[in-house]
């Protein structure tokens, strides 16, 4: 039997309640200070916390949609871009804390590095693509004239072998559809990538164009169903023309 | 993708992703996507917002690396206790409880995921072992449970939903996830 810390008769029976999430932000604050000193709850925690780990196993299966990893892994890649950027001092952590102290929240992950020279950079009105070296090349698109796409305006910025499109004002695809990225040749049809994204509420997107550029005259963007299409059904939303 | 990184473990992964490997964060995201998209959806009830949620999910542990500790549990765990939190978050920011219900989309947007993989397959077998469990529990532990974990409500919320002492709740919970463990022990879903 573990000894049980200063007030524990109040807090006995919350450990349930903690490990399923049922205590409000003050409770759960005021159970986790206590908690950290009373080894009777620590064990009771220990015992209930594999029980509470196995509920969302128990889920059925959905699965998610690919436009989804589409969405996060373009902020991912902005963002790991940027880390490369700010070189290696973003990527070494903070001098370590006085021995004893253990405030692991004093070594920033390089990745939160690279948001807030992300959000600093907004703050002073530098753009991304100054904070980095700048692509090498990028071509104006040209958006197709219909509904809600008046302010929209998209670049495509290319860099060596990679290329990105960069957009902003775009409207939401229809319900169950995606935004598609093409890679037109001359003379063929135009060929499927798998850069399926949807913009956010703001109407920003971004999406990286996967697969070589050489010979390609056209990056095409329609949307199609959720899961994207072999080859385009939808209506055309804008054109990069690299030739 | 280099097929290298597939062959890494979810811990040394998670190492390429404090230095802000994106192709590593790629190879978690897929492991664990499917498992994290379902959470969200039984919690918030719709696919939209089960995106939302993930999204959220997902940007804040490629941002947060550095916090995952091995000691802790595995990267499974982890990312599904962010997601947890964050669907809890985003229930309580709408304040939806009284609308959200996957019938709000009709049967027709739920669709399983394809068995593709051994794991898919053990996966599944471990969902049936967690839900035969919480079929073991008393009716009164296994709402409460349900009603706390996956609707988001406080303890507090759902004495007053039941017209039941808060203490009785509490009690109930802990009794559930008890007889839960009990169950289970041996079992090798619960690392």
């Amino acid at each position: 039997m573990q000894s049980a810390g200063p007030g524990h008769e109040h807090w006995e029976d919350a450990t349930a309640a903690y490990l399923l999430g049922a205590l409000d932000d003050a409770e759960r604050a005021g159970f986790e200070e206590h908690l950290a000193g009373c080894p009777a709850c620590r064990a009771e925690v220990d015992e209930l916390l594999p029980a509470a780990r196995a509920l969302p196993i128990s889920v059925d299966p959905v699965e998610p949609p690919p436009a989804l990893k589409a969405r996060i892994m373009a902020d991912v890649e902005r963002e790991a871009s940027l880390l490369a950027a700010a070189g290696p001092e973003a990527d070494r952590p903070a001098a370590p804390a006085r021995r004893r102290l253990r405030l692991p929240s004093l070594r920033l992950a390089p990745v939160a590095v690279a948001a807030a020279l992300l959000l600093v950079g907004a703050a002073i009105g530098i753009g991304v693509t100054e904070l980095r070296s700048g692509p090498d090349r990028t071509i104006q698109a040209e958006m197709e004239s219909g509904a809600g796409t008046e302010r929209a305006n998209a670049e495509l910025e290319i860099n060596g072998d990679e290329a990105r499109l960069v957009a902003r004002g775009l409207p939401a695809p229809p319900s169950g559809r995606v935004y598609q990225v093409w890679l037109k040749r001359d003379g063929h049809a135009p060929e499927p990538t798998a850069a399926l994204f949807r913009p956010s509420r703001d109407g920003t997107a971004s999406a990286s164009v996967p697969g070589s550029l050489e010979g390609v005259d056209q990056v095409m963007v329609t949307d199609e169903p959720d899961g994207g299409s072999p080859q385009p059904t939808g209506d055309l939303l804008l054109v990069a023309n690299l030739s | 993708m280099a097929k290298d990184l597939r062959d890494l473990a979810d811990e040394e992964l998670m190492q390429l992703v404090r230095r802000g490997q994106a192709p590593a964060f790629e190879v978690v995201y897929e492991r664990h996507a499917s498992a994290a998209f379902s959470l969200a959806y039984r919690i918030v009830g719709t696919r939209n917002g089960a995106e939302d949620v993930s999204q959220e999910a997902f940007l804040n542990i490629w941002r947060s690396g550095a916090r995952y500790d091995r000691a802790r549990g595995s990267v499974r765990t982890w990312v599904l206790g962010i997601v947890h939190h964050r669907a809890i978050d985003y229930l309580r920011r709408a304040t939806v409880h009284d609308k959200r219900r996957a019938s709000d989309e009709g049967m027709d947007e739920r669709f399983e995921a394809a068995e593709r993989t051994d794991v898919e397959v053990a996966r599944r077998d471990e969902a049936e072992t967690v839900r035969s469990a919480i079929g073991t529990l008393p009716t009164e532990q296994s709402q409460v449970i349900e009603l706390a974990y996956f609707g988001g409500f406080t303890h507090t919320e759902i004495a007053e939903m039941l017209e039941t002492p808060v203490g009785t709740i509490k009690g109930r919970m802990r009794l559930g996830l008890k007889k839960m463990r009990d169950q289970l022990s041996g079992g090798a879903v619960t690392r």
